[in-house]
């Protein structure tokens, strides 16, 4: 590619796509917070969701305390005795009192209060576990003894999170064509305004590529330019978030973290953004010089 | 080198302004273009430098068949030909400079050399002192000078010059007439519209003179036909007497001129 001749008025002259860059931030800065929010559900869920995947969670809620120990230390027998089932857990009293504590305050969990006792399962992802007779064993037991698989909570949360994420792409999507839109605005307005330079510049032997190469330029410096400022905005922006969510922050949910691979896909967003600028005012340009005589 | 063949135009759907034109210009001719204003001198130079294409005929030009000529191609044959328009048609917002310079940017001159060359040109046309001076400031006659220096900066393989005296005073009308005749002496075919006579007295080439969208061609020394009452059916040129009608290139001594 050789260097652009430089023909066009100054871009602080251009009245058509002098606020092009403003705009463009705005589209960067929109389509940056659709895809980090779309990312970060991904693996800030992803990874909650798998970690619940291979879990059971057992409660004995019998009121009796020698009673439910007795069951408690039956059922841990079971489970162990239950092929797929690698570990079995009971939680401690601080554990619970920190899963309790979100709902009822600091120091209000008290050694009087009811509580029932939870165990911990983790299952291997290797083997299927028959769930049904495992209930059936169970309630053999006694019938105060809950066993939870999360499954159909969890299903109804990920299809949640497709719902969010699917949207979260739409917008994507959307603002990228009105980005197009706009640059192909942009470009016919600045080409509308330089109509007689650009026949000076044919009658000089320019080729339509001279030209358009005058105008990929400008508008790619536009789309990096704005890339830059709504990218810089969107961190400013993901930053208070995760900052203002870390005071809400407690055991029972996890605040998705920023992941370093996805940042840097963020930071990709400008040049994308500046690639798209470029190319859809080539095409413009030569598509519109093609009429031109 | 410029073979016009029968050529009518005509701009949309009016009448045709360019009726029956034929001729042959030799490379390295000198002609003028005369006529009265209206008559279709810059419609028949629009022609030649490929702005318009003709409604009926053929034109050929580098051995070349312009009318059938692709637009991918027209940038290249462009490039070989320098224009003085009539109305200039100089980029406001560059310099003189910048401007002159444009045709050598565009066949892919570099840098130093171009600027040199370019200030060189500016400095014999007397603008040394209006370089860096854009277009809006100049005056019309400095315009002008600049739009010269524009179209001959390649020396082009043609020069077609639209009026380029039309704005400045006799003395640099006469230097300019001198820079197209140096030019055309090095080989650059060239032809100039002008209303001027006494110019045309002077350097006595042969001239297409238009009248009412048609040419006659009158020879160096003789006068402009009366018109209206006189007919020329001799000095109109069909395509069948071509070959015995072409002219050959003038000489012109430059000694008498400054
Ligand atoms: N773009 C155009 N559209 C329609 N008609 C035009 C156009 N340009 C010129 N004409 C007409 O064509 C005829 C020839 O015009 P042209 O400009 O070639 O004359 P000219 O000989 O150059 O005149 P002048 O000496 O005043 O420059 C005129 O009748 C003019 O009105
Ligand atoms: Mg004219």
């Amino acid at each position: 590619m050789t260097k652009a001749i430089h023909f066009l008025p100054d871009e602080k002259n251009h009245e058509a796509t002098r606020l092009l860059p403003y705009v463009m931030a705005v589209m960067v800065y929109l389509s940056a917070l659709a895809l980090m929010g779309s990312m970060m559900l991904h693996k800030g869920f992803g990874d909650w969701t798998e970690s619940l995947s291979n879990r059971l969670t057992v409660q004995v809620t019998t009121a009796d305390q020698e009673t439910r120990e007795t069951e408690v230390r039956k059922v841990m027998q079971l489970l162990r005795n239950t092929p797929g089932i690698e570990h079995v857990r009971k939680l401690n009293e601080v554990e619970i009192e920190q899963l309790l504590e979100p709902w009822l305050g600091a120091g209000n969990v008290t050694s009087d209060l009811p509580v029932p006792d939870i165990l911990d399962v983790t299952v291997s992802r290797a083997v299927d576990i028959n769930l049904d007779a495992l209930n059936a064993q169970i309630s053999k037991i006694s019938g105060n003894i809950h066993l939870d698989d999360h499954q159909q909570w969890l299903g109804r949360f990920l299809r949640l999170m497709d719902m969010v994420e699917y949207t979260a792409l739409g917008i994507l999507l959307l603002v990228v064509m009105a980005t197009i839109c706009m640059v192909i605005f942009g470009t016919k307005a600045g080409m509308a305004e330089n109509r007689e330079t650009i026949a000076i510049m044919h009658h000089l032997g320019a080729q339509d590529s001279m030209v358009a190469r005058a105008y990929q330029n400008r508008f790619m410096i536009y789309g990096l330019k704005g890339g830059v400022i709504g990218l810089l905005l969107a961190f400013v922006t993901l930053i208070s978030l995760i900052y203002l969510s870390r005071d809400l922050a407690s055991g029972l949910v996890k605040v998705p973290e920023l992941p370093t691979v996805e940042v840097g896909i963020l930071l990709v967003v400008p040049i994308i953004a500046a690639a798209i600028s470029m190319l859809t005012a080539r095409i413009t340009v030569m598509r519109d010089l093609r009429r031109m005589v | 080198m410029i073979h016009f063949d029968n050529i009518g135009m005509r701009y949309g759907m009016g009448s045709e302004v360019l009726k029956d034109i034929a001729f042959n210009l030799k490379p390295g001719s000198l002609h003028f273009l005369t006529g009265p204003s209206g008559a279709g001198k810059t419609s028949l130079l629009k022609l030649m430098y490929l702005a318009q294409r003709p409604s009926r005929g053929k034109i050929t030009m580098f051995n070349e068949d312009v009318t059938a000529a692709k637009r991918e191609d027209l940038p290249k044959l462009r490039r070989r030909i320098g224009v003085v328009f009539q109305d200039f048609r100089l980029l406001d917002h560059l310099t003189a400079v910048e401007n002159v310079a444009l045709p050598l940017r565009i066949s892919g001159g570099k840098g130093a050399e171009i600027e040199e060359h370019v200030e060189e040109l500016l400095t014999w046309v007397g603008l040394k002192g209006r370089m860096k001076s854009r277009p809006p400031t100049l005056s019309g006659g400095e315009k002008q000078r600049v739009a010269i220096a524009r179209a001959v900066i390649k020396r082009p393989d043609i020069l077609l010059a639209d009026e380029p005296t039309g704005n400045v005073d006799p003395a640099i009308a006469k230097r300019i007439m001198h820079l197209f005749v140096e030019l055309n002496k090095l080989g650059t075919t060239t032809v100039i519209a002008t209303h001027d006579m006494s110019l045309v007295e002077e350097i006595g080439a042969d001239r297409l003179h238009l009248q009412e969208g048609r040419l006659h061609m009158i020879r160096a020394g003789e006068n402009t036909p009366k018109l209206k009452e006189e007919k020329f059916d001799s000095l109109a040129f069909d395509s069948g007497k071509l070959d015995q009608k072409e002219f050959g290139p003038k000489v012109i001594s430059g000694d008498d001129m400054s």
